[in-house]
């Protein structure tokens, strides 16, 4: 049988990831200089990492050629799908938020609001449990920019600091949710691998609490 | 304009040779394992009134569902089930039948999934429902049925088994909205330790809630038994639990021990089934290639209240694992070109039909003369070619 294959999301999250997995005892080195190749050995071969884009790892998990993946909760509220999240691994943390011009009432009036967003998926279902009709533009880059130019009355993206909002004469509207890395496993897998997954995902959790301690 | 007259929608695509023998072949083999056990074929219309399919009993979202209107302006579906519309069918038609009624089928069915995913929006099942009967005999003859099926096909399944009844007892004795009660389903059904564990620390604590927290990780083989037994609360519970250990030592007598999984935690989107639920996963697919379970109140919505069980099978999915593993019919030429002469068209015909009245499979030439028929065997892989004329001549092409 194959070794397990992990996909991680290259950037913050893999670096959070690889020095937990070094926490619980797998040996690291082949991805932490990894020159260009995607898929790397993680201890000795007893697990496989691939590096992907966020929601390229949902895609690989959800089809079952990775059994496991470490993917920010933002990616799984946009994008869904159907797999197991078993763990959450307490690094990555920010928020959702509906942001708007400073000191502006947003749920005031009644003229339908346009909102830009990277995430439209989120935007839309956060307003249709709101029941508030408006209208969603998706935008690729900075968000910030639309209600700037006047092209949006607000915007929803994720907030860490809050530091860019205010430089831009934004404020939090009003929270959505909270967001953090999360370990998502594959169903088949975690059916036909139980017992080396759970192993894995138990490791994983203790090494977790530890570091928090 | 024309622009997509060369392709096909997003979620389909055309069966070649090949992957075409591979489907028939294991539609062929699993309608003979259903037969054999007394199933009938049936056959429902592809498309269905969008009513039969009430996405709050049928848990098909409506935006899955591919929609039309008939002439009337009545809201049409492409069958996005085949469960359901058997049920409506038994209600309908077979009420004065005697029961149980044991019924099968093979057919597609749509939903629209979201795009970009490789997902088929279009997938052939192969299932049987077992209608108007109850009780452990009934449960039983379905999962061996299942468990029959896909040893013929993919023996290195995975089959998991649990009971829609055991969360639904626990979940009523919570005090909690049912809004809270789907956010709850979810997180189990996706073992979203995290979220369950957040919506739990807001209930005060209590034997259901601490119940419900283990529930997702209650998952393996016989052990899970011993560790649910203190969780459950009443006699419905535990009866339950009793009844899912009586099935799993039934399976264990089949020698099924290695290839059966309890998980108290399968609570499955398909809101209709009531007891049992069991699924089937393969080590080359990452999703389930067999779904199945007990559905005793789905027939009540058609106004013919009976207990009833059943599964499907994903064939395409069972096909493409066959079909890699070399395990399905390859493609073969035909064996021998007959040629007629000028004059002797009919004859080659004939010829031809007489050949493969005994066992060959032979095609006639359409070509005029005897040396195109020759290269055209030969280009299409055949090993003889017998030309009719005053004398009939074969010969064998060699392989280059």
């Amino acid at each position: 049988m194959r070794p397990l294959r992990i996909a991680l999301t290259k950037g913050r999250l893999e670096q959070k990831t690889i020095s937990l997995l070094e926490a619980v005892g797998y040996d690291c080195s082949a991805v932490r200089d990894k020159g260009r190749k995607l898929i790397l050995p993680v201890g000795n071969g007893k697990l496989e990492a691939v590096l992907a884009k966020a929601a390229d790892v949902i895609t690989y998990v959800e089809h079952g050629v990775c059994d496991l993946g470490v993917v920010g909760k933002d990616t799984i509220l946009e994008y869904g799908g159907g797999f197991y999240e078993v763990l959450d691994l307490g690094f990555g943390k920010c928020q959702f938020a509906l942001a708007g011009p400073k000191g502006k009432d947003f749920f005031g009036g009644y003229a339908a609001k346009t909102i830009a967003s990277k995430y439209p998926n989120v935007a839309r279902n956060y307003f249709e449990r709101k029941a508030m009709d408006v209208r969603i533009i998706k935008i690729e880059g900075s968000v910030e920019l639309a209600p700037l130019l006047g092209l949006a009355d607000a915007i929803v993206d994720i907030v860490e600091t809050g530091t860019t909002l205010k430089e831009n004469g934004l404020e939090v509207i009003e929270p959505i949710c909270d967001i953090s890395a999360r370990l998502i496993v594959n169903s088949a897998s975690m059916k036909l691998r139980k017992t080396e997954i759970e192993a894995l995902v138990e490791q994983m959790e203790r090494a977790k609490e530890e570091k928090r301690a | 304009m024309k622009r997509y007259y060369k392709i096909t929608p997003e979620g389909t695509n055309d069966l070649l040779f090949e992957d075409c023998l591979a489907r028939r072949f294991v539609e062929k083999k699993l309608a003979k394992v259903f037969s054999s056990r007394g199933f009938h074929e049936v056959v429902t219309p592809g498309i269905e009134f969008y009513d039969v399919f009430q996405p709050e009993v049928s848990g098909i979202g409506q935006e899955v569902m591919y929609k039309m209107t008939d002439r009337r302006g009545r809201l049409i579906v492409m069958r996005p089930d085949s469960t359901m519309p058997i049920a409506r069918l038994t209600a309908t038609r077979l009420q004065n039948q005697p029961k149980p009624v044991r019924l099968f089928y093979t057919q597609p069915i749509y939903r629209n999934h979201p795009g970009l995913t490789g997902h088929s929006d279009e997938t052939v099942q192969t299932g049987i429902e077992l209608l108007g009967a109850a009780g452990i005999r009934a449960d039983l003859e379905v999962i061996a049925t299942a468990v029959e099926a896909l040893s013929q096909c993919v023996p290195n399944f995975r089959l998991e088994l649990g009971h829609a009844g055991f969360f639904r007892a626990l979940a009523e004795q919570l005090p909690v909205t049912d809004n809270v009660r789907e956010d709850i389903r979810q997180a189990i059904e996706s073992k979203n330790y995290a979220a369950l564990d957040a919506i739990l620390d807001e209930l005060p604590a209590s034997q259901p809630v601490s119940a419900i927290r283990r529930l997702p990780r209650l998952f393996g083989g016989e052990e899970v038994f011993p560790l649910a037994a203190p969780l459950c609360f009443d006699e419905k519970s535990a009866q339950t639990l009793d009844y899912l250990h009586e099935l799993y030592l039934a399976m264990k007598k089949l020698g099924l021990e290695k290839q059966v999984i309890v998980d108290l935690g399968l609570v499955q989107r398909n809101d209709y089934y009531t007891n049992i639920v069991f699924s089937a996963y393969v080590e080359e697919f990452g999703d389930a290639v067999l779904l199945g379970g007990r559905y005793d109140n789905l027939l009540g919505l058609f106004d013919l209240p009976m207990p009833a069980v059943g599964f499907a099978i994903n064939v395409d999915a069972i096909a493409q694992i066959m079909l890699k593993e070399g395990k399905t019919p390859a493609v073969r030429p035909a064996e021998i070109l007959v040629h007629g002469d000028p004059g002797y068209e009919v004859q080659a015909l004939r010829y031809a039909a007489d050949i493969a009245n005994q066992g060959h499979r032979c095609e006639t030439s359409v070509f005029e003369t005897r040396e195109e028929a020759v290269s055209y065997a030969r280009a299409s892989g055949m090993k003889q070619v017998i030309f009719l004329a005053e004398t009939t001549e074969t010969i064998t092409l060699e392989k280059e």
